[in-house]
């Protein structure tokens, strides 16, 4: 783009506005590491916990602690992204905000879990479907809003089934919710 | 069609680019612009201090760690500008 004295015909000028602001969409494909990671531990766990009560293991809710090195490795990555970022879309502002206060709302409700008996699988996925399929409607990826919908389909089962199995639902939620939308974002060419 | 009533400022390729750019952003470094705008360093520089003396963008210095990094952000004038600008584009396709 060196010519800066060429006088621009509507049809140059509409084709360096449209190439830019496509420029412009950014690289979503970055916030998929979270989706994976979050997907895959929080599958983990939850099949953890399943199989620790049939077992008749005796603190079975101990499997949760493998989240801690999951909040560590999501800090650090998100402050490497926010370091190496050169470009900040108005998207990744309004993504940013929603994973955070999401982030806030889970943390509140594991801290108050003891007033609600623990049981804690149902609301978890249900407020877990709002951010998915707000994020894949904004960045028109299906396959997240769909994981959204999941989400809040596999909530309403967690309320009806009781015990070990809502463990059962919850790693099959968060599977096909964040872990495998995650894994087709990373993955997928356009993005 | 060749133009003249429109904002000589933004009637120009690597400036029209980067206003472009800028719309769909909320800031972009030096470095990004540049290479999404496939333009060298000394014409995007002439060309962003242009649009920052007229008030479309502001300019912001600043460090990330030891090194000096230029941030880029459109301003309400640039907006209002580039919708201006855009607005008469489309009146003369729609002639």
């Amino acid at each position: 783009m060196e010519a800066e004295n060429q006088i621009l015909t509507t049809q140059q000028s509409l084709d360096i506005i449209t190439k830019m602001i496509r420029q412009a969409h950014g690289n979503v494909k970055k916030n998929s590491v979270y989706l994976i990671l979050w997907g895959l531990v929080v599958a983990l766990a939850n099949l953890g916990m399943f199989v620790l009560m049939w077992m008749e293991y005796p603190m079975p809710y101990l499997v949760w602690l493998i989240t801690v090195p999951a909040w560590i490795l999501s800090i650090y990555i998100s402050y490497r992204h926010g370091k190496n970022a050169v470009a900040r879309s108005h998207f990744d502002r309004i993504n940013a905000i929603l994973w955070y206060s999401y982030g806030v709302i889970i943390f509140t409700i594991i801290v108050f879990g003891y007033k609600i008996n623990f049981q804690l699988n149902p609301i978890i996925l249900l407020v877990s479907a709002i951010p998915a399929f707000v994020s894949g409607t904004i960045i028109k990826f299906r396959p997240l809003a769909i994981g959204g919908i999941l989400l809040w389909i596999f909530g309403i089962l967690c309320f009806l089934v009781g015990g070990p199995w809502q463990y059962l639902i919850g790693a099959v939620a968060v599977t096909s919710g964040h872990l495998v939308p995650g894994l087709m974002l990373r993955n997928n060419p356009d993005r | 069609m060749m133009f003249k009533e429109l904002d000589p400022l933004l009637h120009s390729q690597l400036r029209l680019a980067v206003m472009s750019l800028l719309i769909g952003l909320e800031s972009a470094e030096f470095v990004f612009i540049k290479e999404k705008t496939n333009s060298t360093a000394g014409n995007l520089s002439v060309q962003l201090d242009k649009l920052s003396e007229a008030g479309y963008l502001a300019i912001d210095k600043s460090f990330k760690g030891k090194k000096p990094v230029t941030t880029c952000r459109i301003t309400k004038k640039g907006v209002k500008a580039f919708e201006d600008y855009v607005t008469a584009l489309k009146q003369y396709i729609n002639k």
